[in-house]
C-alpha cells in the first residue's frame, strides 16, 4: 500500500493521547468527600502503570479512530505495477558554449572548463548532434554542427577533445549575451525538438548580458549553466582612462579606473609605475569602482604600465599607458596667397586647422620632405614637378586646386602625363551634383543632416578629362557632370584634384559649414592627421594610421609583426601590452589593456540571467528525475483517485467511534450501577 | 447498660457502641450515669459543691448563710459562701455544617458533637443548671434559652435530634447571635470542627469575652481529619463547597498534617489568649472522658477565679 500523502501519516502520532489519557487518568469515579479541603493542596497527575490500565478495548477503539483517520487522510492506495512509457529517444542539438574570456585564465577554471566539455561529449548520444563554440567577446565555433555530423561517430568525442585542446583563454573581456544568442541562432537552421545550449563558464559578473532582453528564443532551447567555481581570492583590477583634450602645453594628469570585486576581501592596493619604486596605497572597499589619479609617470616616458599590487591574482593588475603625443604637421601651401589676404585660399586654410592639444600646424611655401599634406594652388615649373613627385612616391598626398585653364601642365606632370585639358566651365554657376559617400573623405557625411552639399555655390569650376590611363576615382562631380574632387594614385602617394579653389571669387566653399570637416578628413584620410585614441582594450580594432599609401606594419607585445594595407584596421589585439604601427617614416604607439570588467570577477546568480530571460533548465540527468518523479506522482494521484480508499477509512473510523460511544455508554453505566449497589 | 457495652478504656463507654443507641437522651443519661457511677475513683470529686470560703460575720448581714454547726463546734459566727450554682446559665453551641457530617467510623462528627452535647445538657440539668442550645451551620438555625424547667431537657434533645442540614460553617452570625440573645453572662460551650480561618475566630470570640461570658470550646475532629489515611488518590470533594481536589494522599498527608497542625495550634493560642479553655476532641475518644475535660476545665477556671479574687481582696 502506497500513500499519496504520506506525511498525513504523522497524525497517527496522535494515538499517544489517548493512550497517555488512560494512563494519567484521574479516576473521576473514585471520589471521595472530605470535611474541608482548606488545608490541602492539589497534587498533580501522576501517571500509573501500564499493568493499569482501565478499558483497555475503549483505548484501542480510541486509538484505531485515530489511526484511521491519520491512514486516511494520508490517502492510502495500492500501487499497480504500471511500466511507465518508454522516453522515445528524441534527437537533439547540443552546442557547448565554452568562455574563454580572460577571467577564464585563473587557476584551474579551464581545467574544469575542459573536464566539463568531456563530460558531455561522453554523455551524448549517437542520435545527438554537437557543436562546441568559444566565446569572449564575440562567439566562435570550434567544432559546428557539420564537423561532428560529418565526423565517424567514434571519432567523434576524440576529435572534438583535440580541437579543444588548441584553444586556451585568451585576454579578452565576456560578451555572455551575444554568446548566448549567437548560440541560439544556430538552432533556427532546423526543427530538431530538443535544443540545449551548455553554458560552460565562470559566470563573472563582468560578463556583459547585452541583448539578453527580450530576445525571442527558438522553441524548445533550454540553457544548462554549468558554472566552474573559482577559487575566491581577491582581486582588483585597473585601466587607465583616455586622456581627455586639455589645453596643449598643460601636462596632463593619468587617470586609472580601479575596480574591486565584489568577493574581493582586501580593501587595500598599492598603485605604481613599473620600474619606479614609487606607489601610491589606495582604499576601495568591495565591490566599489573609483577613479584615481595616477601617480607622475616618470618624465619624458613615451610608454609605461601602472601596477596595482595587494590583490592575491596576478591577474588584470598591469595596465598599459602610452603617453599621447603631440603631432607636429606641416602643411605645404603653394600658391595659396598671402596669410591675411581674404581673396586667398590660405587665409581660409590656417583657420580651418588652428592648433589643437594633439596637433601642431606649420603652413609653409616651400616644399620639404617632412611634410605630411601639401596644398598646390600654382603652376609648376617642369623640375619642381619631379620634386614633388618624389615627395608623392614616399606615400604623401597633395590637394591640387586647379585655378584655371592654365594648370593643365601642372596637372599632366603630376599625373606622370605628357598633357591633360584643363578648360573654364561656363555657366553662372555650378553645384555639386553627385557625390561618393562611400569614399573615406565624404563618409562622414553620409547621413542625411549632413550630406547637403547643394547650398554650396562654386562661381567658378574647370573641366577636365580624366584619361583613360588614369586610375581616378571621382568623389564628386559638379552638376554638369565635370569632376569636382577626384582621388588620383600618383606613385605611391595620392594626389587629390579639386577644380575650383575656396577663394570667394571661385566659390563659397571656405564660407560653407562643410568646409572645415571637408578639409579635417581629408587631412586625416592623407595620413597627416592626429591620432584620436591611444588607449585600447583587448579585442578592440585599432584604426589604421593611415588611409592611403604604404602597408602598415604592425609589431604585437611579442615582437610578431604583421603587414597590413593601408586603412585597413588592426584587429588581432588579443594580448595586452604596448602595439607599435609603422606608415612610412612615421610610427605610433597604441596601449591595449585587459577590459576592467574582467577584473571583477565574482560570480553573478543564475537568477540574473532568469531575470533576463535565458530559458533555464536542468542538465539531462537532474531533468529526468524529476520527470521520473513528476511522472509517478500523477500515476499514483490517478491511481488513489480511482481507488478512493480514504472514504471507506473515513466510515471506517465513524463506525469505530460509534463503537466506542456504545462502549463508553456502557461502561459507565455499568458503574453507575455497580456503586448505586455497593 | 454499661456492663454489656464493651469498653474501649477501662471505666469509659466505647463511643461506637454509644453511637449505637439510637436515642439521644439516652445515650447522655448513658454516659452521665456511668460517669457518676465511677466518681468514687474519680479524684475531683467534691466539684458539684459550689463551696467557695468562710467568711466572718459582720453585724447586719444576712444570718441565712451562717453556719450554725461551726459556730456550735468554735463558738464563733461564720458565713458560709456559695457560688451562684442555680443561677448558672449554659450555652450550648453547637455546630450543625455539613462538614460535620463527615465520618470514616460508624458515626459522624455531627452524631458525637450532639451527643456530646446532649450529655452535658443532661449533666447540667441533672446538678440543676439552666441549659440552653444553640445549633448553627452559617447561621443560627435552632435556638433554646437557657432554662431548667421541666420538659426543657426533652425540647433540647428534640432539637438536637435534626440533621444537619446547612452548608458552610460560619462562626461570624451565630457568635454575633449569641451575644445578643445570651444577655446574662453564663457558660457557653462551643462545639465545633472549627474548620474555618483563625484571623476571624478571634474577633467573633472576643466579642463573647467582653461580653463577660465564660467559654469552653470543644473541637470535634474525626480521626481520620488527623490522621489522613486514604489508600489510593482520588478527587477529594468539598462537602460545603462541593469544589473538587485531585489529590494523592501519599504526597499531601505531611503538608495537610503540617497546616491542620498550625491552624489548632492557632486555635489554641486564641483560646489561651481570651482566656478560654480548648479541648481537641477525636470522635473516637469516649464521651466521659470529653465530660471530664468539661469538669477539669470549669475546675481549673474556678480555681483561677479565686485566686483572682484572692488578689483583688489583698
Amino acid at each position: 500500500m502506497n500513500f499519496l500523502s504520506p506525511w498525513f501519516l504523522l497524525g497517527a502520532l496522535a494515538v499517544t493521547g489517548p493512550i497517555l489519557f488512560h494512563l494519567i487518568r484521574r479516576a473521576a469515579r473514585e471520589r471521595t468527600t472530605f470535611s474541608s479541603l482548606l488545608f490541602l493542596r492539589p497534587t498533580p497527575p501522576k501517571a500509573v502503570r501500564r499493568s493499569k490500565l482501565e478499558h483497555i478495548w475503549l483505548l484501542l477503539l480510541r486509538c484505531l479512530c485515530v489511526l484511521l483517520l491519520a491512514v486516511g487522510f494520508a490517502r492510502p492506495f495500492f500501487a499497480h505495477d504500471i511500466s511507465p512509457p518508454s522516453a522515445a529517444s528524441q534527437e537533439r542539438r547540443l552546442i557547448l558554449l565554452v568562455d574563454t574570456s580572460a577571467s577564464m585564465r585563473r587557476e584551474g577554471l579551464w581545467d574544469k572548463a575542459r573536464a566539463t566539455v568531456d563530460r558531455y561529449l561522453d554523455k551524448a548520444a549517437l542520435s545527438d548532434q554537437v557543436a562546441v563554440l568559444t566565446f569572449d567577446q564575440q562567439p566562435r565555433t570550434l567544432i559546428s554542427f557539420a564537423d561532428w555530423s560529418a565526423w565517424s561517430q567514434d571519432q567523434r568525442a576524440l576529435l572534438a577533445r583535440q580541437r579543444l585542446a588548441a584553444v586556451a583563454p585568451g585576454w579578452m573581456g565576456t560578451q555572455l549575451g551575444l554568446a548566448l544568442t549567437g548560440a541560439a541562432e544556430l538552432f533556427r537552421e532546423n526543427s530538431v525538438a530538443r535544443r540545449e545550449i551548455v553554458l560552460i563558464t565562470d559566470l563573472q559578473e563582468g560578463a556583459k548580458l547585452d541583448g539578453l532582453q527580450g530576445y525571442q528564443w527558438p522553441a524548445g532551447t533550454r540553457v544548462i549553466v554549468e558554472r566552474l567555481p573559482a577559487k575566491q581570492q581577491s582581486n582588483a583590477g585597473l585601466e587607465i582612462l583616455e586622456p581627455p583634450a586639455a589645453i596643449a602645453g598643460v601636462e596632463e594628469d593619468v587617470h586609472v579606473r580601479v575596480a574591486n570585486s565584489s568577493d574581493s576581501r582586501k580593501e587595500k592596493f598599492r598603485l605604481g609605475w613599473k620600474g619606479s619604486s614609487e606607489r601610491m596605497e589606495i582604499y576601495l572597499t568591495r565591490g566599489q569602482t573609483r577613479t584615481f589619479t595616477a601617480p607622475k609617470p616618470p618624465a619624458a616616458m613615451k610608454s609605461g604600465a601602472l601596477e596595482l599590487s595587494g590583490g592575491d591574482l596576478d591577474y588584470g593588475n598591469v595596465s598599459y599607458y602610452v603617453a599621447p603625443e603631440i603631432q607636429h604637421v606641416k602643411i605645404c601651401c603653394d600658391g595659396l596667397g598671402a596669410t591675411n589676404d581674404p581673396a586667398g585660399m590660405l587665409y581660409y586654410l590656417q583657420r580651418v586647422f588652428p592648433a589643437t592639444p594633439r596637433r601642431q600646424i606649420e603652413f609653409a611655401q616651400q616644399l620639404e620632405k617632412q611634410d605630411a599634406f601639401a596644398v598646390i594652388a600654382t603652376n609648376l615649373a617642369p623640375q619642381e614637378i619631379a620634386v614633388w613627385r618624389d615627395w608623392l612616391a614616399k606615400g604623401k598626398t597633395a590637394l591640387l586646386v586647379l585655378t584655371g585653364a592654365e594648370s593643365g601642365p601642372t596637372l599632366a606632370g603630376l599625373l606622370g602625363l605628357p598633357e591633360a585639358q584643363v578648360t573654364e566651365a561656363g555657366g553662372e554657376y555650378g553645384l555639386l551634383g553627385s557625390i561618393d559617400f562611400q569614399h573615406p573623405i565624404f563618409a562622414p557625411f553620409d547621413d542625411p543632416r549632413f550630406s547637403d552639399f547643394s547650398q554650396i555655390h562654386f562661381w567658378k569650376h574647370r573641366h577636365w578629362e580624366i584619361p583613360a590611363s588614369v586610375k581616378a576615382r571621382v568623389l564628386a562631380r559638379f552638376d554638369d557632370g565635370s569632376p569636382a574632387l577626384t582621388q588620383i594614385p600618383v606613385l605611391e602617394g595620392n594626389l587629390l584634384v579639386l577644380a575650383s579653389g575656396w577663394n570667394p571669387t571661385d566659390s563659397q566653399l571656405a564660407v560653407s559649414s562643410k568646409f572645415p570637416p571637408l578639409l579635417e578628413t581629408v587631412l586625416d584620410w592623407s595620413g597627416a592627421g592626429a591620432p584620436v585614441r591611444f588607449q585600447y582594450r583587448t579585442g578592440d580594432a585599432i584604426p589604421s594610421p593611415v588611409l592611403v599609401g604604404a602597408a602598415v606594419r604592425w609589431q604585437k607585445p611579442d615582437g610578431k609583426e604583421i603587414t597590413l594595407a593601408a586603412g585597413a584596421p588592426f584587429t588581432e589585439t588579443d594580448t595586452p601590452g604596448i602595439y607599435r604601427s609603422s606608415a612610412g617614416e612615421r610610427e605610433r604607439m597604441v596601449a591595449v589593456n585587459l577590459p576592467l570588467d574582467e577584473s571583477r570577477t565574482a560570480p553573478i546568480s543564475q537568477d540574473d540571467l532568469a531575470r533576463l530571460g535565458v530559458p533555464l533548465g536542468l542538465d539531462d540527468e537532474q531533468s529526468a528525475a524529476i520527470a521520473r518523479v513528476r511522472q509517478q506522482h500523477l500515476q499514483d494521484a490517478e491511481l488513489e483517485n480511482r481507488q478512493k480508499l480514504w472514504r471507506w477509512l473515513i466510515v471506517a473510523a465513524l463506525a469505530v467511534t460509534f463503537g466506542e460511544i456504545v462502549l463508553s455508554g456502557w461502561l459507565a453505566r455499568r458503574v453507575t450501577t455497580t456503586e448505586a449497589t455497593l | 447498660m454499661p456492663d454489656v457495652l464493651p469498653a474501649k478504656e477501662a471505666g469509659f463507654v466505647d463511643p461506637k457502641a454509644l453511637m449505637a443507641i439510637r436515642n439521644l437522651e439516652l445515650r447522655a443519661r448513658v454516659v452521665v450515669e456511668g460517669f457518676w457511677s465511677g466518681l468514687h475513683r474519680s479524684p475531683y470529686h467534691g466539684f458539684s459543691v459550689e463551696f467557695t470560703e468562710y467568711r466572718p460575720y459582720s453585724q447586719g448581714e444576712d444570718t441565712r448563710y451562717m453556719d450554725w454547726r461551726l459556730y456550735a463546734r468554735s463558738d464563733r459566727f461564720y458565713l458560709k459562701k456559695f457560688e451562684d450554682e442555680t443561677n448558672l446559665r449554659c450555652y450550648l453551641l453547637v455546630d450543625q455544617s455539613r462538614s460535620m457530617s463527615y465520618c470514616s467510623l460508624d458515626y459522624s462528627k455531627s452524631d458525637y458533637a450532639r451527643t456530646f452535647a446532649a450529655t452535658l445538657a443532661w449533666f447540667l440539668n441533672a446538678q440543676g443548671d439552666a441549659v440552653g442550645l444553640f445549633s448553627f451551620d452559617e447561621r443560627v438555625r435552632e435556638y433554646l434559652p437557657a432554662r431548667h424547667r421541666h420538659g426543657h431537657l426533652r425540647q433540647l434533645m428534640l432539637a438536637l435530634e435534626r440533621e444537619p442540614a446547612g452548608r458552610a460553617t460560619n462562626l461570624t452570625e451565630p457568635l454575633r447571635r449569641v451575644a445578643e440573645l445570651a444577655r446574662k453572662r453564663g457558660l457557653i460551650v462551643l462545639i465545633s470542627d472549627l474548620l474555618a480561618p483563625v484571623v476571624e475566630l478571634e474577633s467573633h470570640l472576643a466579642r463573647l469575652t467582653a461580653a463577660g461570658h465564660e467559654l469552653v470550646v470543644f473541637q470535634v475532629l474525626d480521626p481520620n481529619e488527623l490522621a489522613f489515611n486514604f489508600p489510593n488518590a482520588m478527587l477529594f470533594q468539598d462537602v460545603e463547597s462541593e469544589k473538587d481536589l485531585y489529590i494523592d494522599p501519599e504526597a499531601a498527608r505531611v503538608s495537610y498534617q503540617r497546616r491542620l497542625q498550625e491552624h489548632g495550634e492557632g486555635v489554641e493560642a486564641v483560646c489561651r489568649k481570651l482566656g478560654f479553655a480548648f479541648h481537641r476532641v477525636l470522635t473516637d475518644r469516649p464521651l466521659d472522658l470529653a465530660l471530664l475535660d468539661f469538669l477539669r476545665s470549669r475546675v481549673r477556671r474556678g480555681k483561677l477565679i479565686r485566686r483572682r479574687q484572692q488578689r483583688v481582696s489583698k
